[in-house]
């Protein structure tokens, strides 16, 4: 059996052996959603302030990304085996490429560079309405600018109403409004969507 | 034939650009740096078009030209606008926020042309009826299919009339629970809240095995980097559950060993 499986077999027997915690909470989202939203407050004073970086990707050095900031500035963002990497999915640091765009969220380093926890390639977060609907892909208006949503079978997902996640879009209606979470296709211009929230 | 209807789309578009100029969105503003000499352009463009069209509808030839040479001026606006300022309105048509793109460059031609037509052409009341109202949808369908202000008036309505009569393109659902929906779970769970000071990364990788749905995290605890684990059932989500039911487990990345008491809330 290859190491990685191994290492997900130990893990499936460790985690099925943990702490069972029942219960609901609103703390929310670490997530790429959350990339949006204001700094996360912890809860815990004793943990790592964290450190933002976004900007465009210049040159990508071994496991260092230099980025071009939008403000002007330069910053240096290391990537280690427990970095999350977000390129439309969880994926691994070999997706990255140089022109992507990127969010990160990480531990600033005393030489400058920031140690990132999360990385989230090419996000994009536009509210559109939808202005044409076909099998693969999604017309979208953003601010009266054509926006085309490609749909991927098996991650393009979607919330009505606040409910949960579902592959099924069949309820996508032209002339809704849903705010649009995905990967901008530097290429051709276009966003891969990964979710899809639809207020009504 | 030319006259009435290019005299109708002026007045229109000059009606509009004299009551409503849509100065902050303009293009102009980047020429002339003020929203109110902006305003005043628009307004002044406004009557000229009003002008125009007055001309057109009585049939002078001088119209015509002027109509015409309006079209090439609104040309050389389109290609500096869309050189300058690419994301500004064109502000041609209406208040609407409507990008420089191919159909704006279409329709300003098409005044050029029509300006033209109706100089040389026959005064517009004396041709036959039917030639007048075949020439008179044909203009009215090029304007709107020109026009990206108006798409809201018949491209959505007829989207819509195609995705009735042909069904919804997109499926009911894929099979299976997306892993989006169990992160989404977590992340309204007490076990996400009991582990908030230790996870650092977002979702690194998940699994499915019998039944369970594993979600794994990097994070930092007591100042070792460390590995954790979620396991929730696959198919729960926060459709069908209120009260999540999570297991959580904590592993010292450089031991492999899972590290127990680290959770505030475990019990």
């Amino acid at each position: 059996m290859s190491a990685p499986m191994d290492r997900r077999r130990f893990l499936t027997g460790a985690a099925l052996g943990g702490a069972t915690i029942v219960g609901a909470s609103a703390l929310g989202a670490l997530d790429a959603e959350a990339a949006y939203a204001s700094t996360r407050s912890t809860l815990d004073p004793g943990v790592i302030e964290s450190a933002f970086a976004e900007g465009r990707i210049g040159a990508i050095q071994g496991a260092l990304l230099v980025v071009a900031g939008s403000w002007g500035e330069t910053h240096k963002v290391q990537l280690t085996n427990a970095t999350s990497v977000w390129k439309l999915r969880p994926t691994s640091a070999k997706e990255i490429e140089i022109g992507d765009g990127m969010y990160g969220r990480g531990v600033r380093m005393p030489d400058g560079t920031i140690a990132a926890d999360a990385v989230w390639v090419n996000i994009v977060n536009l509210e559109c309405t939808v202005a044409g609907i076909a099998a693969d892909r999604l017309q979208l208006a953003h601010d009266k600018h054509a926006v085309l949503g490609r749909l991927i079978a098996g991650t393009t997902v979607a919330s009505y109403n606040g409910g949960a996640l579902t592959s099924d879009l069949s309820r996508l209606k032209i002339g809704q409004a849903v705010r649009v979470l995905g990967a901008w296709r530097p290429a051709d211009d276009s966003v891969d969507v990964a979710q899809l929230t639809v207020a009504a | 034939m030319a006259g009435l209807l290019l005299g109708v789309l002026l007045g229109w578009t000059g009606w509009l650009k004299l009551t409503a100029p849509a100065a902050e969105s303009s293009a102009l503003v980047e020429l002339l740096h003020d929203t109110r000499l902006v305003r005043r352009a628009l307004r002044t463009l406004g009557a000229v078009e009003l002008a125009v069209a007055a001309g057109l509808l009585g049939g002078l030839a001088a119209a015509g030209w002027a109509a015409a040479a309006l079209g090439v001026g609104f040309l050389g606006y389109l290609a500096w606008a869309r050189a300058v300022a690419p994301d500004a309105s064109c502000g041609c048509a209406s208040a609407r926020h409507t990008p420089v793109t191919a159909r704006s460059f279409g329709r300003a031609g098409l005044v050029v042309l029509a300006g033209s037509w109706a100089a040389v052409g026959r005064p517009w009341w004396t041709v036959e009826p039917l030639a007048a109202a075949v020439t008179a949808a044909a203009g009215l369908a090029l304007v709107l299919a020109l026009s990206a202000d108006l798409d809201h008036l018949w491209l959505l309505p007829l989207r819509r009339a195609r995705l009735r009569l042909l069904g919804h393109p997109l499926s009911t659902s894929d099979g299976g629970n997306p892993v989006a929906a169990s992160v989404q779970l977590l992340e309204s769970s007490l076990a996400w809240e009991s582990a908030a000071g230790v996870v650092r990364s977002a979702l690194l990788e998940s699994w499915d095995d019998a039944g369970w749905r594993f979600l794994r995290f990097a994070g930092v605890a007591a100042g070792r980097p460390v590995t954790v684990v979620f396991a929730l059932a696959a198919e729960s989500t926060v459709d069908t559950v209120t009260d999540p039911v999570v297991r959580v487990t904590v592993v010292d990345d450089e031991r492999q060993e899972v590290v127990g008491d680290l959770l505030p809330l475990v019990r």
